[in-house]
């Protein structure tokens, strides 16, 4: 009960001031008009002239041309009906765009199947986004596999690009959103001398502890969930064709992005609510708050230069949930390695929480002067 | 004399508090010395019913053995009992049987009386009935029924203590520790908490309060304990202690016999 009521005036203290919201909300905000104005700027569709090679049962690639040309950017194809190998060849070399190739008796119905083989160039993978997305959107009512083949080894620039920063902007959100909640409302009130006030009533030290803890994450989280909608809501625009990077996400990297960044939260936010126990004022608290917050871009960053980490980066905190958001992002499903991370993180923040009730117990720590 | 007064509420058993003073603090204490005894070898008992209260100059120890009994701070060496419990064993069942004011316990002043009467109601474990009925009756004795909803950062210096005080006795503790209450109020607010800790007394409370104010001893004290450099130089029933003359020759007398003359 006791714990409740200190859980319910944190929620209180927070929903009752519009300034507070605003502050959590505004990041997710920010990543979705920025992420546009990117995506808008990587994704202007040019128009091309494409030259695509067919193999196969071609009877829809006549399909596909008719959809790509209708899609307003006067691009023009150029159908080759040709052998499979002599298509690769012209891939390959850069002379076509693309190649289609379509199975035997090819029929949009389960069984059959087409392959697309495109380069790197940007005229390359234009073709291969809209021919995707053509052939995804015939494949949703009938099964038939679509799959694509890129010669060149870096292949997708946007998803590159995605899984590299997106982990890092996502950690700089969530982290500032539990910055200003947080040492608000733990060096804040320990500053202003209301925390002294709670501790000398009978409450359990572990209750306000946590009675800071979990609120203060819930709200956190709202903010993360907000950069999370931001970034989601800008995955179409910023991959120009959609469905096939949102289609290439299925719905268990979202839960475990989802769970990642979850866990990531309640760690960051009793971190500060430490450092913020042990400061004497709000300045101080965002003083040693800053150097967290450089260690913890100095990880993301670090993660994002060096590729190949072992499997030990899940008993790393901040840097387990950094690595393993890049690499569901980058289409690998890490499963085992992210849940043992996000259950690394919840142990991590039971320790914090401890020694945060412990200190709020410590007369050296409260009252010292 | 009144049998109420043979039971023990408060015992404060040669309590000791050693504060380490920084760099900043030796500077303003005008030391080299980087240790500061506050409380020095303090005893001292007080009864139910009673109104005890500590007197002594600026710097004597009397907020710091105040926040040792309510459990804030820890003593060096001593020990002190409330209600029979040990403020160093037993500090959770202290706090619960005391209601602290002191001008280092703030109230948020985001929040309004209303709300910050439920939630340490709540801290407390009082039950939302008696909750309800007692705050109609201390916001009403206290004039804070019309102040209710009002942030308490808008309030009045003399309204806000009045608002720390009620929410100090929420949970209808036995005994009542109360450093300076009548600070920095004007003569009016002064006189409504003065009157309200008689009214307290008469409620059977045992009320601590330290002051440095002879009147305010004068007017309210059953005994008093005169703290003199963290010692207690001279502790016993009003009149007794007085002998005939006012408290404030008294003081002197005392304080000289101690310091020699007066700075
Ligand atoms: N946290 C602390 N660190 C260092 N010295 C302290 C601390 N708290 C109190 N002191 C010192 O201990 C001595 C007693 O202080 P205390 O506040 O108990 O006096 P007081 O009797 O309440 O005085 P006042 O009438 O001014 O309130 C003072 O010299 C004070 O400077
Ligand atoms: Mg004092």
């Amino acid at each position: 009960m006791k714990l409740l009521a200190l859980m319910k005036k944190e929620f209180h203290r927070f929903f009752h001031d519009p300034r507070l919201i605003v502050t959590i909300l505004l990041p997710g905000i920010v990543i979705f008009l920025l992420y546009n104005v990117i995506g808008s700027l990587v994704n202007t569709q040019e128009k091309y002239d494409y030259k695509v090679y067919v193999a196969g049962d071609a009877a829809y690639a006549q399909v596909i041309k008719a959809a790509v040309e209708a899609d307003g950017s006067g691009s023009t194809v150029e159908l080759v009906f040709a052998a499979e190998e002599e298509g690769k060849a012209a891939v390959q070399k850069g002379e076509a765009s693309a190649l289609l190739v379509f199975s035997e008796n090819f029929t949009p119905a389960a069984g059959s199947s087409v392959q697309i083989w495109y380069g790197g160039s940007d005229e390359s993978l234009s073709f291969y986004n809209l021919a995707t997305a053509v052939l995804q959107g015939i494949a949703q009512a009938n099964t038939f596999s679509v799959e694509g083949h890129s010669f060149e080894p870096e292949e997708n620039f946007a998803k590159m690009f995605i899984a590299g920063l997106l982990p890092f902007l996502v950690v700089t959100f969530v982290f500032s959103a539990c910055m200003s909640v947080t040492l608000e409302s733990v060096a804040g009130e320990k500053e202003r001398g209301t925390l002294a006030t709670i501790l000398a009533t009978s409450v359990k030290r572990s209750h306000i502890a946590l009675g800071k803890v979990i609120p203060l994450s819930c709200i956190s989280a709202i903010g993360a969930a907000s950069s999370f909608c931001g970034v989601v809501f800008s995955l179409p625009k910023l991959m120009g064709a959609d469905l096939t990077v949102l289609g290439g996400y299925g719905f268990g990297s979202y839960v475990l992005l989802f769970l990642l960044i979850l866990s990531f939260v309640p760690l960051i936010v009793s971190a500060i609510a430490t450092v913020s126990t042990l400061s004497r004022s709000v300045k101080e608290a965002s003083g040693y708050t800053s150097v967290v917050m450089i260690l913890v871009m100095l990880v993301s960053i670090v993660s994002m230069v060096v590729t190949q980490m072992g499997d030990w980066v899940i008993a790393v905190p901040v840097l387990n949930a950094v690595v393993f958001m890049g690499k569901i992002l980058g289409g690998e499903l890490a499963v085992w390695q992210s849940l043992a991370s996000v259950a690394a993180n919840l142990v991590y923040t039971v320790l914090l929480v401890w020694l945060i009730s412990r200190m709020l117990s410590s007369e050296r720590v409260m009252f010292g002067k | 004399m009144n049998d109420l007064f043979t039971d023990e509420i408060v015992r404060a058993e040669n309590l000791k508090k050693t504060f380490t003073l920084s760099r900043k603090q030796q500077r303003v204490e005008k030391t080299t010395s980087t240790r500061k005894v506050a409380v020095d070898g303090l005893s001292f008992s007080a009864y139910r019913g009673e109104i005890f209260g500590l007197l002594g100059p600026n710097g004597a120890g009397k907020t710091t053995t105040l926040r040792m009994l309510s459990t804030l701070i820890k003593p060096d060496e001593g020990d002190a009992y409330i209600m029979g419990h040990s403020v160093l064993k037993d500090p959770q069942k202290v706090r619960d049987c005391i209601g602290f004011l002191t001008s280092e316990l703030k109230l948020e002043g985001f929040f309004t009386p209303d709300y910050l009467f439920d939630f340490f109601g709540a801290m407390h474990g009082v039950e939302k009935t008696v909750l309800a009925s007692r705050k109609k009756e201390l916001f009403g004795r206290f004039g804070i029924g019309a102040f209710s909803q009002v942030k308490v950062s808008d309030l009045s210096t003399g309204m806000k203590q009045k608002v720390s005080l009620v929410i100090s006795i929420v949970h209808d503790p036995d005994v009542v520790i109360f450093d300076e209450p009548t600070n920095g109020l004007d003569v009016l607010t002064a006189k409504v908490v003065t009157d309200f800790l008689g009214e307290l007394k008469n409620m059977g409370k045992s009320i601590l309060l330290s002051t440095h104010i002879f009147s305010l001893v004068e007017k309210l004290c059953d005994r008093v304990g005169v703290i003199i450099d963290g010692k207690m130089a001279e502790c016993g029933a009003l009149s007794d202690l007085c002998g005939g003359k006012s408290l404030e020759e008294r003081f002197f007398e005392i304080y000289r016999g101690i310091k020699g003359d007066i700075l």
